[in-house]
């Protein structure tokens, strides 16, 4: 906190404080506004869900377009930075500086990794042909879907709806990447969080598993489904 | 003022931070609802413009509009409107009034100015987060701007955006126009979830000792309930943007239907987010015109907590009856008939809150200052705006109704009778907090007479147009055999709205003369309960030097015990129990 | 609130399930003989399965209070009814 905020927070009690819903004010707004994205992914996911229900015709069956191994393997890489974010929290609880470091570096390379792996997995769709107007004219796909293959009818509402969804869960982890270094260089690295107050670590984290928890669903209904 | 006495203190020392950090990139929550009290009353001006061009091109067709000539040749060559531009009017009106003036006005500035002073916290639980909430609206307002001025003009899709006009440029006719609304629309929608995360939390967390839930004025009660509406609808219409651009822009097929998209799914997705925001519209209003009655009544509101719940239960209600606005969309009938029956139930709450209104009133010492006239007016119009609204959600009434000038006029009536007036009550009655100076009791009464004579001469003739069968949108009336006959009273109509702008200027004019040459205030002008009475006229910079303790609930007017015919909540009784230091605040 | 060394739930066992679901959804998906809509509504359910103990652990929901638990709950029924009426449309 810079001074900007200080004359509010020299008023409050230090951490942890026990008001209200007896959590203190950065993790309960953070909560507040994941009830938010909640929200937001509701309607991008409903509108997935709503279309594919009413879509003309069958979908694209699972593991034709979309590169299963790779996106299996992000996945993996995901669900292990979430657990090395919550070994860094852990660490921090009990006071632990180095662990500290190494779980959150982890995390970040998790996170990195994840969204470069994403950036190859686009190229890649693009290159074949998969593109978010469905299939472009004279691709590798677009013999597939002249064979029968593929399903032209739906094409246009898969590729509309893959690239809406994971493009902005994949903008979700680079946010969630970009502030976790911030916090890195700016509190982790010098040691500003102590076994007395690590409340930035915690609220990073409940973010980062929320990004996390968003890609097991997505995971889940667009490549598997 | 003697029952003032155990005032507690207000922060003394100098503010010294440099002129860019107190007034323009300011973490102060006052400061940032003053910004977007200025913001917010620009776009009401530009809203009202607008407005004037379309009734002058309803009441007058064919002829050229005084002034048009300073219009481009694009728009209205020779100052005869084109009816390109007549649909970007319409557009730019409905999105100006609700998104950047009726919203920001009582959300953008009430919550932020009074939850806060209202609950007793040194500032917002996250005063840079306020900071870039304002910002955000600034730049989604600018943007929305802007895009008046691109060559195609503005969006032409209606403020509701409907697909697949709004989807497909080459039906529109208007690119960047529409992409720019949906830009603007996002940026807003971040402002408003950066707002209303910040709210809550702060209404939650950071209340004053003995300012217990049930202790907390109906403004922030409503302030609340409105909060957690937009921070759970706008990250929806946000979405639904984004798909809106993805399909104008990088050729997406969300609503395309000929692509296997639904265009039904916009409406959904719009009208979730879309009913919600009427009681965003609504409720912080409710609620500072519950505050205001009791004040003008001198008299303890009536049914404190039936009004609690009622705000609560239509918060909660407004998710569940967005399909009202469907009824003629060729929705599911089974589905409309549920909305239906959702919709006429959430009239039973507004109902409570009205005779609770009433029953405020009723045998009061009642004093009739500006506020008090406006919040009366409130009520009044919200009446007739309510009543309506119950005829259109009968879905075999709104079948031959929907999209008539019956909308609108409903619309209106909730919205600018509604709304506006509770607003200008509420900028009459915390202009002294605000700016120090008290505002023209006098110009006051001047302004609402005619504003309230002349808003209803507007208004009103609109159902009758809308039950002969005026749509809501055309270009030229005339044009039509069986509204020939109505456009007299069109013509009346435009007449009135004229009037009723020219009579905002006596607004305009009271409000910059009182900023600069009015009155200085006293520390409780209307003999108020509220925590904000206890710091000086203006509110300084932090507030308090310590929050105050609440010892009693804020409508206690009229008090066998007090000295005067208010008792403040922070005025300690003998009697009184100490509440527990901020553990008790939990409530 | 917290002292020093307390006990942290089994983070390493979690996400050992979490790895162990992925790997069966994706065998499910594509090397189990079951019926599509049968897939689909396992494949669903092991989803909702690894979220809750995403949510439920490494958010610590399972810790918090109900006061909190009730703001990450709000959001859900809200969720539902839109997809439930939106796909409606598809029905009749």
């Amino acid at each position: 906190m810079t001074h900007a905020t200080a004359t509010a927070n020299a008023m409050r009690p230090p951490f942890p404080t026990e008001r209200g819903v007896e959590a203190y004010n950065t993790k309960l707004g953070m909560w507040v506004f994941l009830a938010s994205e909640v929200m937001f992914f509701t309607g991008l996911i409903g509108s997935y869900i709503v279309l594919r229900f009413g879509a003309p015709g069958e979908w694209a069956r699972p593991g034709i377009v979309l590169n299963i191994p790779v996106t299996a393997f992000n996945t993996f890489l995901l669900i292990c930075s979430s657990v090395s974010m919550v070994k860094a929290y852990a660490a921090i609880a009990d006071g632990n500086q180095k662990m500290l470091k190494v779980w959150f570096l982890l995390t970040i390379l998790g996170g990195a990794m994840f969204v470069g792996v994403q950036i190859y997995e686009y190229l890649h769709l693009v290159h074949s042909g998969f593109v978010p107007s469905g299939v472009r004219e004279g691709s590798e796909l677009a013999e597939r879907v002249a064979n029968g293959t593929l399903p032209a009818a739906t094409m246009g509402l898969y590729g509309s709806t893959f690239y809406t969804m994971t493009g902005f869960h994949g903008f979700h982890v680079t946010c969630g990447v970009v502030s976790m270094t911030y916090l890195f260089f700016r509190k982790v690295l010098p040691g500003k969080y102590t076994q007395q107050d690590y409340r930035g670590v915690e609220v990073v984290g409940l973010y980062w598993h929320f990004v996390d928890l968003v890609w097991i669903i997505l995971f889940t209904i667009v490549y598997l489904i | 003022m003697s029952s003032l006495a155990a005032a507690p203190v207000a922060h003394a020392h100098h503010d010294e931070r440099p002129f860019v950090r107190k007034y323009i990139f300011s973490t102060d929550h006052k400061i940032i609802g003053i910004q977007f009290l200025f913001l917010s009353l620009f776009f009401l001006f530009l809203g009202g413009i607008l407005a004037m061009q379309i009734r002058w091109q309803q009441g007058f067709p064919g002829q050229p509009m005084p002034g048009g000539g300073i219009l481009p040749e694009t728009m209205a060559p020779g100052g005869l409107l084109l009816p390109e531009y007549y649909i970007q009017l319409v557009t730019m009106h409905g999105t100006f009034m609700v998104f950047f003036a009726i919203m920001p006005l009582l959300v953008g500035v009430y919550a932020n100015f009074l939850i806060p002073l209202k609950i007793g916290a040194h500032d917002m639980a996250f005063p840079r987060v306020n900071m870039a909430s304002f910002w955000a609206a600034f730049l989604a307002g600018l943007v929305m701007f802007a895009s008046l001025f691109v060559p195609e003009g503005a969006a032409r899709a209606g403020w509701t955006m409907y697909a697949p006009l709004s989807a497909r440029p080459d039906l529109s006719g208007a690119g960047l126009g529409q992409q720019l609304w949906c830009v603007s629309i996002v940026l807003l929608g971040l402002s408003s979830i950066l707002g209303s995360l910040n709210y809550i939390t702060t209404v939650i967390n950071n209340r004053a000792p003995g300012m217990t839930w049930f202790r907390l004025p109906l403004s922030v009660w409503a302030l609340f309930v409105t909060a957690i509406l937009g921070l759970l609808a706008l990250p929806v219409l946000s979405g639904a943007a984004i798909m809106l651009l993805f399909d104008q822009t990088i050729g997406t097929h969300f609503f395309d239907a000929p692509a296997g998209g639904q265009v039904l799914l916009w409406q959904h997705l719009f009208w979730f987010f879309g009913h919600p925001e009427v009681y965003i519209l609504i409720l912080p209003a409710m609620g500072m015109v519950s505050d205001l009655i009791a004040n003008g009544s001198r008299k303890p509101i009536f049914g404190y907590h039936s009004m609690v719940f009622a705000i609560i239960a239509i918060g909660f209600l407004s998710w569940l009856v967005w399909g009202h606005h469907m009824f003629m969309s060729g929705m599911n009938p089974t589905l409309g008939s549920l909305f239906m029956v959702t919709t006429l139930v959430i009239a039973v709450p507004s109902a409570i809150k009205t005779f609770n209104w009433l029953g405020t009133m009723w045998r009061g010492d009642l004093h009739f200052h500006v506020p008090m006239l406006n919040a009366v007016a409130f009520v009044a119009m919200f009446v007739i705006g309510g009543l309506s609204g119950v005829f259109m959600a009968a879905t075999p009434v709104d079948m031959p109704i929907h999209d008539t000038y019956f909308i609108v006029a409903h619309i209106h009536y909730v919205l600018f009778g509604g709304s506006l007036f509770a607003l200008f009550g509420a900028i009459t009655f915390w202009f002294p907090k605000m700016f120090g100076r008290v505002m023209s009791e006098r110009w006051g009464k001047i302004h609402f007479w005619p504003t309230f004579v002349f808003f209803n001469l507007v208004f009103f003739p609109m159902h009758t147009l809308g039950m002969g069968g005026h749509m809501r949108r055309i270009y030229d009336p005339t044009v039509y055999e069986f509204l020939k006959p109505y456009q007299p009273m069109n013509r009346f109509i435009s007449l009135a709205a004229f009037a009723l702008f020219a009579t905002q200027f006596i607004f305009l004019a009271n409000f910059v003369w009182s900023l600069f040459r009015g009155k200085k205030a006293e520390q409780n002008p209307w003999r108020d309960n509220g925590l904000e009475w206890s710091l000086p006229s203006p509110a300084p910079h932090g507030n308090w030097e310590r929050v105050p303790t609440v010892y009693r609930g804020p409508y206690e007017f009229s008090h066998p015990q007090a000295v005067e015919d208010c008792l403040p909540q922070y005025v300690k009784l003998p009697g009184d129990p100490e509440p527990a230091g901020a553990k008790g605040a939990a409530g | 609130m917290e002292t020093a060394h307390r006990k942290h739930p089994p983070y390493l066992l979690i996400w050992l399930y979490l790895f162990l679901l992925t790997a069966a959804e994706i065998a499910l998906a594509f090397e189990l003989p079951f019926s599509r809509n049968v897939k689909l509504i396992l494949l669903l359910g092991l989803a909702v399965w690894k979220a809750l103990l995403v949510a439920l652990f490494f958010m610590h929901l399972k810790f918090e209070r109900w006061h909190l638990r009730i703001l990450a709950i709000v959001p859900l029924p809200l969720a539902a009814i839109f997809i439930l009426a939106a796909i409606t449309e598809n029905l009749w």
